[in-house]
């Protein structure tokens, strides 16, 4: 019968004997090291090879455990299946709560506690979304899962038609957000820019103008650059 | 970088303490009671992209301070300086002393007496 216990007995003195500790414990380390090059580095080059590097590092330190044990592979392959399934949930759910971590960073609050008329264009747009501001005076615009975050900066600077385009702009990417590719995800997962950004800025664009209109994208864009 | 563990000796006036935008705004705001973004642009003669973070950077240091004025549809930030030029003198003195003795105690006591004695 399987018992947890013995299990775990068992995968103690099979690594033990196998003279393989070193090995595991040097994969894991350096996971770890690739894991805190992958917060600290800012090119987005090294974040994604740190983040892949990390991963296959954790891997080939599971398939060494595996290696180890003689007596019962039973429990290393439950962990690995544990460590993917985790990971899978991680990349396909983090993205839709994402937003939440950024209204704590930045410390958002709802629009409508300042302003009546945008929430009223959301709707108007037949979007399902909720623009929050938050107290930075650097005027930035930028939206995550449901949410479009605005600047106070931002707020003050442009006018109403002005900020009717970058909502709309916003709401494009919203819109999209939920057929985003795999691997468009996983890129936005490790913070590395992938190539088709400026294609989606323009495609965003050209919603924002067909919605209101080009001379205010363009004097919004201007103010904020 | 409103740091004050970061002083320049060898740098004129304020800017021993702020960088150089930092001073001309903290200037600004002591020599007014209170400016919106584009006063404090045009006052001191810095371009928004610039202002803008120094700004967010002065408030969390906790130099200048900002509410927000809400006027029908639009939004604006009021700046005013948390406190007045000597009271901000006599922290950023206080810091600085503190960390003198801190670092080399009876020395820098015995200098302050000499200094003290000369004037």
């Amino acid at each position: 019968m399987f018992s947890i216990r013995n299990e775990v007995e068992c995968y103690v003195s099979c690594i033990n004997d196998s003279s393989l500790l070193p090995l595991i414990g040097i994969s894991l380390l350096l996971a770890l090291l690739m894991f805190v090059i992958y917060f600290r580095t800012d090119r987005p080059m090294s974040r994604l090879l740190s983040l892949a590097g990390s991963q296959l590092l954790i891997i080939s330190a599971i398939a060494t455990v595996v290696h180890a044990m003689q007596c019962s592979r039973m429990l290393s392959i439950e962990i690995y299946l544990g460590y993917v399934a985790f990971s899978t949930a991680i990349i396909l759910f983090l993205p839709r709560v994402y937003y939440r971590i950024l209204i704590k960073r930045y410390d958002a609050r709802p629009i409508s506690e300042i302003m009546d008329w945008p929430e009223g264009f959301v709707n108007y747009l037949g979007t399902t979304a909720t623009i929050y501001y938050y107290d930075s005076a650097i005027p930035r615009a930028f939206a995550s899962g449901k949410a479009i975050f605005l600047s106070l900066g931002l707020l003050e600077l442009v006018e109403k038609t002005e900020l009717e385009a970058i909502i709309a702009h916003e709401i494009w990417h919203i819109r999209h957000n939920n057929s985003t590719p795999i691997l468009r995800q996983l890129a936005v997962m490790s913070f590395s820019k992938n190539k088709s950004e400026d294609e989606l800025e323009k495609l965003a664009d050209m919603f924002a103008e067909k919605i209101v209109n080009k001379s205010a994208l363009e004097s919004a864009r201007a103010k904020i650059s | 970088m409103v740091k004050l563990d970061r002083i320049n000796l060898s740098n004129d006036g304020l800017t021993k303490f702020f960088s150089p935008i930092e001073a001309r705004i903290m200037q600004v705001l002591w020599e007014n009671e209170e400016l919106t973004t584009p006063e404090i642009t045009e006052k001191t003669d810095i371009p928004l992209s610039s202002v803008a973070g120094t700004l967010d950077r002065l408030v969390k240091a906790g130099f200048a301070t900002r509410k927000l004025d809400k006027g029908g549809n639009k939004v604006r930030y009021l700046y005013s300086a948390t406190e007045s030029m000597d009271n901000t003198a006599n922290t950023i003195t206080r810091k600085v002393l503190d960390s003198l003795v801190d670092t080399f105690g009876k020395v820098a006591i015995e200098n302050f007496h000499t200094y003290h004695d000369r004037k």
